[in-house]
């Protein structure tokens, strides 16, 4: 039998401190490496000796102590030898066989089982059970709340697009006013909407226009900039207000009010959460535009030529947009809400047909010119 | 020193903590938040070794993939509840109060009762996987009763204008000390609610004055005023608080006992006080001067020929790859620099505030240990999820 006696080590080394899992007592106990058996002799006091394999011993990771080590045998998985010293930490280290985790390990099975649920559960309520709740409540939503929670969503989609922490600048020069507001009493004449339709321009060189519940219609300067005639301004305008009379807006903002609180729960509070989260949250909303987009449009092109317009305005402007790169590319995705597919255009230049090549402009040269000067 | 008496040491040190914090947060993040429950075991397994009562040190004995488990259960539950619930509170909110406000307000207030139900939860799972000389803790199951009764408690305290606060604060622990084994030793809290009051006057007396002043103020506004409730009464306020968060703990271990073991803590309010003052300020100091450097990479990069400058409407426009390499540098540095804040905030902060509670605590009585035999494996099976998924497990 040899003790190991390291050459630095102090005498209290060859002793160790031993729990046996049973009870709170704490046990001094001498520690002997026998080298034939390969096993360590833990002599108890009391007299008695408890003999661990060394293949049996493992270390608890993640322990503070650094001069100490803690071990189990995986025989007797409640017990615990506190080894203190460095020579003696690590001779034993070694000489032992990795680490020990306690507890019992959760099998992949039941993980996956649960992981499915957890799925299942989560896709159901963000897929099935939210639109339709989101479809229903948009339908009893008293007017006045709905320009509510688009004011409310409004200022959040200010500060998102503004520089250095300023939100994004509403333009509002006088006869661009006047000429937008022209614009949009000539497309909506007749139209029963719930509440009237509210125009902005935002200072923003995003080619985009967006609806938000409760009539408020958003146009960025930079789709005012990028229009060819004041035909296309006014089809992307007839476009808005279809989803305005559809009430799409509002079913989306409710439809991610839900969603956004069950994938925050998801993914939890970390960095790489919010990324997934907005992206998870695009897509869904995505998906929700496309059947409605097609109704705006249809929507579009009967107010198009009930103003004395051409319907094929929309697909000039779907070309611009494509023109200029902005097909629903990159972040913009996120807050567009027309990706221009060559399905779209086609339709548009289909509701024109027939209808003679030459019609008059809402807008006057000079109230055209106006427009694109609002945010100077 | 009284025979039986014993000490408690603390052995973390900030280097191999914010190694580990650091390591276990950039596995969360390069695995979208799944390593999280490996890191919050691992940090608590650190963490929970560096107290050592009595050269014994504590042992956390959770495992990641239980915690997973339990995250999933709650995940299952909790969509429905957060999903449709806050829909309904928000659509009702819009329908009658016309603004989003009340409709928070509705969803924070319907969170409540899951609230403590999760804090108590997360409790019995954390004592059930904590081990002190091969010993396991427990605590009884009781988490729906635990929260009806701290919605009364809290019912309670706000009708009193807060005046009962310290009644709520000493019920709750002894609901939650007297269902607490060590093995099979029971806890037992004694002591009466009105001990608390000594700190709790430095908590009402300065928040009542600071009101006072207030509607004061909003009558007639007068310069000595405002300088009396920003520099006396609301920092007094707030000493206050963590004075009363420090001492109601030190009172309440005091009086609990457990198979003839008392305790003697001797936390002092004014090192708390200076670790949640300092520590964030250090972090911030650290973490700012780690981001001015990559922030001066950034520019480097940003101002190189051919390169667009920083501007977030052009960015938004999206395009080249020259913008997107900005984007992924930008969206890189501000990872980092979350990840930076989060290990160095457990480094300087929640280390040295467990390290204090721990060095000030003496257990008395330890004799009578030889007597504690083994309790049952408790198998917490949703592993504290439910607080884990509504992120109310505390700092740790
Ligand atoms: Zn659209």
């Amino acid at each position: 039998m040899i003790v190991v006696t390291p050459p630095d080590s102090t005498p209290s080394a060859l002793y160790a401190d031993y729990v046996d899992g049973e009870t709170a007592r704490v046990e001094r106990v001498s520690l002997q490496l026998e080298v034939y058996s390969n096993s360590l002799i833990l002599t108890r006091p009391e007299g008695g000796e408890i003999i661990w394999p060394l293949s049996d011993i493992r270390e608890i990771p993640d322990q503070a102590a650094s001069e100490m080590v803690v071990c189990t045998s995986i025989n007797d998985p409640d017990a615990r030898l506190l080894v203190s010293g460095w020579a003696v930490v690590a001779e034993l280290r070694s000489r032992i066989r990795g680490f020990h985790q306690a507890g019992t390990q959760i099998g992949g099975q039941t993980i996956a089982k649960w992981a499915l649920g957890a799925f299942a559960s989560v896709a159901f309520i963000v897929f099935a059970m939210i639109p339709l709740l989101a479809n229903q409540m948009a339908r009893l939503l008293p007017p006045a709340g709905e320009v509510a929670l688009g004011e409310a969503t409004f200022e959040q989609i200010r500060v998102a697009l503004g520089r250095t922490g300023m939100p994004a600048k509403t333009c509002n020069r006088g006869i661009g006013v006047a000429a937008l507001n022209k614009m949009e009493t000539a497309l909506s004449q007749g139209l029963d909407l719930p509440y009237p339709v509210n125009l902005t321009v935002l200072d923003s060189p995003i080619v985009n226009a967006f609806a938000l519940p409760g009539g408020q219609i958003v146009l960025f300067d930079g789709l005012l900039k990028a229009a060819n005639s004041t035909d296309e301004v006014a089809a992307v305008l007839a476009h808005e207000i279809g989803h305005v009379a559809e009430r799409d807006p509002t079913r989306m903002a409710l439809r991610s009010a839900g969603s956004i609180g069950v994938l925050g729960l998801l993914f939890g509070d970390f960095a790489g959460g919010f990324v997934v989260l907005s992206l998870a949250n695009t897509m869904i909303e995505a998906n929700y535009s496309q059947s409605a987009e097609t109704a705006a449009d249809e929507f579009a092109h009967e107010r198009l030529k009930a103003a004395g317009l051409r319907p094929d305005a929309l697909a000039d402007m779907f070309e611009t947009m494509k023109k200029l790169g902005g097909d629903a590319k990159g972040i913009q995705a996120y807050f567009s809400s027309h990706p221009a597919t060559d399905a779209r255009i086609n339709a548009a230049k289909a509701a024109s047909a027939g209808m003679d090549a030459n019609v008059t402009p809402i807008l006057s040269r000079l109230e055209w010119r106006s427009l694109q000067m609002i945010c100077k | 020193m009284a025979i039986g008496s014993l000490k408690t040491l603390f052995a973390g040190e900030k280097g191999p903590l914010f190694q580990l914090a650091f390591k276990t947060s950039l596995l969360t993040f390069l695995t979208l938040g799944i390593y999280r429950f490996w890191m919050k075991t691992r940090m608590r397994r650190y963490l929970w070794s560096a107290i050592v009562p009595g050269g014994a040190p504590l042992e956390y004995t959770g495992r990641g993939s239980e915690k997973l488990l339990g995250f999933l259960i709650a995940v299952v539950f909790l969509a429905f509840y957060i999903g449709v619930v806050n829909l309904i509170l928000m659509f009702i909110s819009f329908t009658v109060m016309n603004g989003s406000g009340g409709g928070y307000l509705l969803s924070f207030v319907g969170l409540i009762p899951v609230y403590f139900f999760a804090r108590y939860r997360a409790r019995r799972y954390i004592l059930a996987r904590t081990r002190w000389r091969g010993i396991r803790f427990g605590l009884e199951p009781g988490a729906w009763g635990y929260a009806w009764r701290a919605i009364v408690h809290l019912l309670i305290s706000i009708l009193s204008l807060g005046w009962l606060w310290p009644r709520m604060t000493f019920w709750l622990e002894k609901y939650r000390t007297d269902r607490t084994w060590y093995g099979d030793a029971k806890f037992t809290q004694g002591g009466k609610w009105t001990m608390l009051y000594g700190p709790f006057k430095h908590l009402i007396v300065p928040a009542y004055i600071s009101i006072a002043i207030g509607v004061g103020l909003s009558v007639v506004s007068n310069p000595i005023s405002l300088g009396m409730l920003l520099i006396v009464t609301i920092p007094w306020a707030l000493v206050g608080f963590v004075h009363y968060r420090v001492q109601s703990f030190r009172i309440l271990a005091e009086n609990k006992s457990l198979a003839g073991l008392q305790f003697q803590p001797h936390p002092r309010s004014s090192r708390i006080l200076g670790i949640y003052i300092l520590g964030p300020i250090l972090v911030s100091i650290l973490a700012g001067l780690a981001l001015g450097l990559l922030g001066g990479v950034f520019a480097v990069i940003a101002n190189f020929p051919g390169m667009p400058g920083i501007d977030a409407q052009l960015l938004l426009q999206g395009g080249s790859i020259a913008t997107w390499l900005v984007i992924g540098f930008g969206a890189l540095t501000y990872f980092f620099i979350f990840i930076l804040y989060g290990a160095l905030y457990q480094t300087f902060v929640t280390l040295p505030l467990i390290g204090h509670y721990a060095e000030t605590l003496s257990i008395m009585g330890a004799e009578s240990l030889v007597q504690v035999t083994q309790r049952h494996r408790d198998d917490a099976k949703e592993a504290g999820g439910f607080a884990e998924a509504l992120d109310v497990g505390a700092a740790i």
